[in-house]
């Protein structure tokens, strides 16, 4: 590469790095976003895109409090017990992606020798890394259950950051036994000891017992919403059951989660009770589906289709309430058994049975696995996932895409696919 | 009176009209789509029209199908390409379990029940395993496509070509054609290479008989052979398979009067 090459690169790389840190400034100034605010379709709308804005700004702003990045399927009432700030870099490349950035950073980290084939929620927050436009973190945690490229991602960030000794790996058994639950324990009390005698906040019992409560009082609301999901047929516009990553696991300690979940539970009833009211079987009732796993996180077709070929989701794994209630006098055992029910962890088996439960309960007439580009943990059990749903007559679709990398997919081909698909479940 | 089906391929549009009473097809056209699907569309139906000896006023329905299926602003319908080729092969031959289609950007095997498709599967989003594959490598060998099927026949040994992207394959053939390697062992492979493709698909989907293979590529019979030979199976390939997708969309369009 010459000189000038080199020197346009540069360039480019420092208005991608000022583009896009201005970008997430704008969206972080509070004021900025309360005026946004009132333009949005419903309080549940308006408080899921708040919260979620006001976690982001608290990452950003130099209150004070550590920021810990975490990756998806951590216990973060833990974070929110020893008063870390959570930032969650896969959740944010779903939203660089929404803004339509992913392009940037993905290339920077292609640039950085992160491989192709690596899962672009990973290599898009890998390359928002490397053009430092996240906030600087003082601990990175993140745990095996699920995600291979999530140990090996947030360790590169840790050392990017030069925080490798503040780097934390949750190794959760395959097992669910007694033993992996005195294994887990230790792990979680032993990292939130050490956080804590690092970072000089407390963990204070009173602290994580409120903690606790409010996750489950959280859980209770999801799981009232769940249940009322089982008869819905007609949702409001705004509602995608697919945008609720960052409350739903980020969040889960808090009383923003809990806010959220009971205004979404007033409204989804409304929508029930007017929908029982006009019930006049005139119009033909929509198919069903169960979707698997993510969506594509920027601007595309696919809801807007499923719509218009008269069909809803009516049920999303991943808002499945996979966990017992939490014990607040055992904190730490708690959490280790809520990453021990996770579906995802241990046997595949796990997985299916909750498929072919939300299957049954949710009366679906087709499932739809997105197959996301490079995550192998979802990719891997297809073949299974679609045989098990065959044995229930319930036809599955496995839509080959990618959730952040909008150039990975060809529109026009994921549209035959569904519309094919939809085809099926009518004729 | 007739329906009509058009099938908007990414090479070629298809045109059929299907007579009502005879169910009979009364014409068909098959032409270069180009850059314009829209016109190509207007301009195959217009002669399709022209060959029967009819007018557009005795077209009741019309359905359109294949990749430019929604820029027919004439169609009735828009009906994806699984459902019209699977209508179409059903028209044909009866009872048929499984489709294989091959176009000229996309290939699909779809399995059947009672007469209806119940799953499918289609070609990632690259054109390996295509009608674009073939013609790709046959302009890179300067040879004829339609000299491909001869070859494969009477040519016994082949060259394993190992790139599955269509760049990469051309530039492994002009390699071998530089090393001195037989052509007509290195089109033997290429054959080879989207018949092992499409028999991964059909693993996928599941193999079951009776099966019928449609779209332009079912003309090369290199590759029907080669498949008939990975799936150990004896495969129906209709008089014009190319026209498949186009008789299904017009035998769909005669539940919408």
């Amino acid at each position: 590469m010459g000189i000038k090459d080199k020197l346009k690169t540069g360039v480019q790389r420092n208005l991608n790095q000022k583009y896009i840190r201005r970008l997430l400034d704008i969206i972080a100034k509070k004021p900025v976003l309360y005026t946004y605010g009132s333009t949005f379709s419903s309080l549940s709308d308006k408080y899921l895109n708040i919260f979620t804005i006001e976690s982001l700004r608290n990452a950003y702003s130099d209150n004070n409090h550590p920021v810990g990045y975490g990756s998806l399927f951590l216990p973060y009432e833990m974070f929110h017990a020893l008063g870390i700030t959570p930032f969650l870099p896969e959740v944010m490349a779903g939203f660089i992606a929404g803004l339509g950035l992913a392009t940037q950073t993905l290339k920077e980290a292609s640039s950085n020798w992160y491989s192709q084939d690596l899962c672009t929620f990973h290599r898009s927050a890998s390359g928002a890394v490397e053009l430092d436009v996240f906030p600087k973190p003082d601990f990175v945690i993140t745990t095996n259950l699920a995600c291979d490229a999530a140990q090996k991602s947030f360790y590169i960030h840790s050392v990017k950051y030069n925080i490798e000794k503040n780097f934390y790996l949750i190794d959760v058994p395959y097992e669910y036994s007694k033993e992996s639950i005195l294994y887990l324990t230790g792990q979680i009390k032993n990292i939130c000891m050490n956080i804590s005698s690092k970072s000089g906040m407390k963990l204070d019992t009173s602290k994580f017992k409120e903690v606790i409560n409010l996750s489950n009082e959280f859980r209770k609301w999801a799981i009232k919403v769940n249940n009322l999901r089982k008869t819905l047929t007609s949702y409001p516009p705004y509602y995608n059951g697919l945008n609720f990553i960052l409350p739903f696991h980020g969040l889960a300690g808090t009383r923003e989660a809990v806010i959220l979940y009971n205004q979404m539970y007033k409204e989804l009833k409304k929508y029930l009770d007017k929908e029982e009211k006009e019930k006049s079987g005139k119009n033909k009732s929509p198919k069903r589906i169960l979707w698997l796993h993510l969506k594509p996180y920027y601007k595309n077709e696919i809801f807007d289709v499923l719509e218009r070929e008269n069909c809803r989701v009516v049920f999303e794994e991943i808002n499945y309430i996979y966990w017992p209630e939490l014990d607040p006098e055992r904190p730490f055992e708690s959490l280790a058994k809520k990453m021990l029910s996770h579906f995802l962890a241990g046997s595949i088996d796990n997985r299916i049975n909750v498929i072919l439960k939300a299957a049954r309960d949710y009366k679906v007439d087709g499932t739809v696995l997105f197959s996301h580009w490079g995550c192998r943990q979802s990719n891997g059990g297809a073949r299974i996932i679609k045989d098990s749903l065959n044995k229930l007559n319930i036809p599955t679709l496995v839509l080959d895409g990618d959730c952040v990398d909008q150039n990975n997919s060809s529109q026009g081909q994921v549209k035959t696919r569904l519309q094919g698909f939809v085809e099926i479940l009518n004729s | 009176m007739y329906t009509c089906g058009i099938d908007v391929g990414s090479v070629s549009t298809k045109v059929v009209i299907l007579g009502k009473k005879d169910n009979k097809i009364a014409s068909y056209v098959i032409a270069p789509t180009g850059s314009d699907g829209k016109n190509a569309a207007i301009k195959a139906l217009d002669d399709s029209l022209k060959k029967a000896g009819l007018t557009d006023n005795e077209i009741e329905a019309t359905v359109a199908t294949g990749y430019g299926r929604i820029n027919i602003p004439f169609a009735d319908q828009n009906i994806t390409e699984i459902s019209c080729h699977a209508r179409g092969a059903i028209s044909l031959f009866s009872d048929l379990k499984t489709v294989i289609d091959i176009g000229g950007q996309d290939s699909k095997v779809i399995k059947l029940k009672d007469g209806k498709p119940i799953d499918f599967l289609m070609n990632d989003k690259c054109s390996a395993g295509t009608g674009r594959f073939l013609e790709v490598m046959a302009r890179a060998m300067e040879i004829n496509i339609e000299q491909f099927a001869p070859i494969f026949i009477k040519t016994n040994d082949k060259v394993d070509i190992t790139s599955t992207c269509t760049v990469f394959a051309e530039s492994e053939i002009v390699s071998l054609i530089g090393q001195g390697v037989d052509k007509n062992k290195i089109i033997k492979g290429l054959i080879y290479s989207i018949a092992d493709k499409i028999t991964s698909m059909v693993g996928r989907v599941g193999l079951d008989e009776p099966v019928c293979m449609t779209g332009g590529v079912a003309k090369n019979l290199g590759v029907v052979k080669a498949l008939e030979e990975n799936l150990g199976i004896k495969i129906n390939i209709p008089d014009e398979p190319q026209i498949t997708g186009a008789l299904g969309a017009a035998c769909l369009a005669q539940n919408l009067y």
